[in-house]
């Protein structure tokens, strides 16, 4: 038994106790939590899950055309005979995981810029807020079209799109968290004291700016799907036959009022999802934001 | 509770309009103003219906308004199988079919208040001889043109033709007042949106680009009169939403639609106030395949590609829209062989075939790309099987949607590294004759006007120059050489006959004496019917 153990730290069960304990007081956490783990898992799963993992890719099947909801088909066909809910349940490693993309990598670079433009203040912070300033001057899903739009569509053009009408929040919230810590006094202290500016950046201005960034993530994780959503729906995002909501929905929009499971589904998959994403979000920053937690 | 319902209420409103998109272009149709009500007709076209306002080139979709606008000297009709009159009353050929003459109808006149004479005809011809685009080629037999009486047009043939059916072709036989533009350029003139026809119906607003594309109205001093019941009005409409057009033609908003996905017309069966006619066509889904550059460059990869396409896929999946025929020739035109093998699914084939050329499943991917008609539901569904069907051969279809207007203008570009590896056309006879299939489609052109196979062969080439003189002359040998030619287009595979088109329309129940005639491709001759009293 090590020492740390034997002080009583928590061990494996412990540890998802404390965690359920910790989201427990929060409902919204719980459920947020819960329907996207219930992505997850499906996403997982989905070539167990779904009944015909083929129908994902690139399969057809002229016989089953608009087939409705049965046994054989919980969702019913698509126009060219694909099950619905095996599509479905593959678009769960689409969608969801353009949102990761491009929060991911809309963050690293939001964050990289704004933590040195708040620090290092100046013309610095001046040239890279007027950069970020020009961006969010236009509206996400605008921006994000007239991108998609130049670009050859695409899974990997729907990130990119979106990706470059994401970081500007990233980089006006940190560079806002990095102006304030800067100005701390320990920060001060530590660069009479000699530290380089790297470390002061990466050491004690970085660790202050991650808990903002983390919630304002986890909120937008829901609007970068309907954003993909979006795009894909206006034909600019991902091409079949690709699994992805937006499409699907598109794909189907005509056959709508005649074969309404066609739309319908995957219509209820992309409100599952944001919903599940932003319930999360809300949940984390009413446990993590401290101005919040006095609120209450 | 902290629960913040912004970023909720935004998830849920997005997706619900999300969801409401898709019919929400149906659920306001309105804006365009257009109505199928009272005294105007509003056909439905799904894709652009003015390509080129010139009639003496147009060579698209536009003969359905054009046949409105303007008149040719005779008329196909194809239940009966003759040849009416329409701006010539009489015609008669001597000389072993080398001298046609015909006698014009009095007392017509052009849009422009000009008079139709011989003179008039003769200047018409000429020019479209002059310009050799669309359908002139009908025209080339014709060595001279002489007017012995104000209203006899006499056509001196180098070779005998039958031309009282090439006069009443759909394309490149509009009689039009040639003198319409005065001192100003004439296909410009027509390109700003006027007409110079003698037919019932002419401009009255034209707004390319726009949903209601084309307004005509009646033309006061039209030679067949205004007696009895008949449309005021004419609106082209163009809806690129199949379930739009179903909402509109339920609504009443539009008395005719050309086409749709058969999945919903089907479901359109049997509606009170509506008629869904089906007729069959001379029409046929071409799949062109890049011969000139790309992969598409070997024979063995389009062989493979012609073997692994399910064709009865594609017939079953457009539930009774389409109909398999061997051959390019459509069944009922002179020249259609039965003998003509079918292109067959063979992936076993298919599969030898592309590794005979370094492709397939385990070697080198193709990537290929392939652009169909924006707005047309068959041939996006199409797209999506021939996709499905090359994938497991390791070849990899990028299909883009494109407005015909720009589809055209991709298939024409000077750089071939621009042009796509496939795309589709639909095709029909000018005039009841087959010759344009080979004429348009493949023979030899630089630059590309309809050839997007970028297709030539020196042999083909000489048959396709001598066919119409030996179908005149000869036409037992003319049957031979066509499906000589036939045999060379399957083993080539520079174009695939998908499917022969059965039509689907839907028809308002207002609409009488509405009949389709297969020799006017998707035409409505508005003149010949009239609203429900």
């Amino acid at each position: 038994m090590s020492a740390v153990e034997a002080i009583g730290a928590p061990g494996p069960r412990g540890l998802a106790r404390s965690l359920f304990s910790w989201a427990g007081a929060n409902p919204l956490l719980v459920v947020g939590g819960s329907m996207v783990l219930v992505v997850g898992v499906v996403a997982v799963f989905a070539p167990l899950i779904a009944p015909y993992p083929a129908d994902a890719g690139s399969a057809t099947h002229p016989l089953e055309i608009f087939k409705p909801p049965s046994a054989a088909h919980l969702f019913g066909t698509d126009q060219v005979g694909r099950d619905i809910f095996s599509r479905v349940a593959y678009g769960t490693r689409v969608s969801p995981l353009i949102a990761l993309a491009v929060v991911a990598i809309a963050s690293v670079v939001g964050v990289t810029l704004g933590l040195v433009a708040g620090f290092a203040g100046g013309i610095v912070d001046e040239a890279i807020m007027r950069v970020t300033d020009v961006f969010l001057a236009v509206p996400a899903l605008l921006l994000a079209l007239a991108f998609a739009a130049v670009l050859p569509p695409s899974t990997s053009s729907t990130i990119l799109a979106i990706t470059i009408s994401w970081w500007p929040w990233y980089a006006r919230l940190a560079r806002g968290e990095a102006a304030s810590v800067s100005r701390r006094r320990y920060v001060e202290n530590g660069r009479v004291l000699g530290l380089t500016r790297r470390r002061l950046l990466l050491r004690h201005v970085f660790p202050n700016a991650t808990t903002p960034v983390l919630i304002q993530a986890s909120l937008d994780f829901g609007g970068v799907i309907l954003t993909a959503a979006a795009l894909s729906f206006l034909g600019l995002g991902a091409q079949d036959p690709t699994p992805e909501w937006g499409l699907m929905v598109n794909e189907g929009r005509s056959f709508f009022q005649t074969y309404w499971w066609v739309v319908t589904f995957p219509g209820l998959a992309i409100l599952f999802s944001a919903a599940a994403f932003n319930l999360l979000g809300d949940g984390l920053r009413d446990r993590l934001d401290p101005r919040r937690a006095v609120a209450r | 509770m902290g629960f913040s319902v912004r970023w909720f209420g935004v998830s849920v409103i997005a997706a619900a309009c999300l969801l409401a998109a898709a019919t929400g272009s149906a659920a306001a149709p309105s804006s365009a103003g257009a109505t199928a009500a009272g005294q105007t007709f509003v056909y439905d076209s799904y894709t652009q219906v003015m390509i080129n306002w010139d009639p003496a080139t147009a060579y698209d979709q536009e003969q359905v308004a054009l046949e409105n606008m303007y008149e040719t000297l005779t008329s196909f009709n194809t239940k009966t199988q003759t040849i009416e009159p329409l701006l010539a009353t009489s015609w008669k050929k001597s000389q072993g079919g080398k001298l046609w003459t015909f006698t014009l109808r009095r007392g017509v006149r052009f849009h422009t208040g000009r008079p139709f004479n011989a003179q008039a005809a003769k200047a018409a011809i000429l020019r479209m001889k002059k310009l050799n685009q669309a359908a002139a080629y009908a025209w080339a037999a014709v060595k001279s043109i002489t007017t012995p009486t104000p209203y006899t047009l006499a056509l001196h043939l180098a070779y005998p033709q039958p031309m009282d059916l090439i006069s009443s072709a759909q394309y490149s036989a509009y009689m039009y007042d040639v003198k319409a533009s005065g001192t100003e350029d004439l296909a410009k003139w027509f390109g700003a949106g006027h007409d110079a026809g003698t037919g019932p119906y002419e401009v009255k607003t034209a707004a390319p680009g726009q949903e209601v594309e084309l307004t005509l109205k009646q033309f006061p001093g039209y030679w067949g009169g205004w007696h009895g019941k008949h449309y005021t009005n004419i609106v082209y409409r163009i809806v690129r939403q199949d379930s739009t057009a179903v909402q509109l033609v339920r609504s009443g908003q539009v008395s005719f639609v050309q086409q749709m996905s058969p999945q919903l017309w089907a479901t359109v069966k049997g509606s009170p106030g509506l008629r869904t006619p089906t007729s069959s066509s001379f029409e046929n889904l071409l799949l062109y395949l890049n011969t000139a550059s790309g992969p598409l460059q070997s024979k063995a990869v389009r062989q493979a590609i012609s073997d692994a396409i399910d064709y009865n896929g594609i017939v079953t999946a457009l539930k009774g829209a389409a109909i398999r025929q061997p051959g390019i020739i459509p069944t009922g035109l002179f020249g259609h062989s039965p003998t003509v093998p079918l292109h067959s699914y063979d992936v076993a084939r298919a599969t030898q075939l592309l590794a005979s050329a370094g492709f397939g499943p385990g070697k080198n991917k193709i990537t290929l790309s392939m652009t169909y008609t924006q707005g047309d539901s068959n041939e996006q569904l199409i797209s999506t099987l021939i996709k499905s069907n090359l994938a497991p051969l390791n070849i990899d279809l990028n299909v883009q949607a494109l407005t015909t207007s720009t589809k055209y203008a991709k298939a024409r570009s000077t750089n071939p590294a621009d042009r796509q590896d496939m795309t589709f056309i639909y095709w029909y006879p000018d005039y009841p004759d087959p010759a344009t299939w080979f004429i348009s489609l493949l023979h030899t052109q630089s630059p590309p006007s309809f050839n997007f196979a970028y297709y030539s062969n020196t042999t083909l080439d000489k048959q396709i120059d001598s066919i119409e003189r030996i179908t005149a002359s000869n036409p037992a040998q003319a049957k031979t050489i066509y499906r000589q030619m036939e045999m060379t287009v399957f083993n080539d595979v520079p174009i695939i006959s998908l499917y022969t088109v059965e039509k689907q329309r839907i028809v308002l129940d207002s609409v009488q004496g509405y009949q389709d005639n297969p020799a006017y491709v998707d035409v409505v001759f508005v003149y010949k019917i009239h609203p429900k009293a």
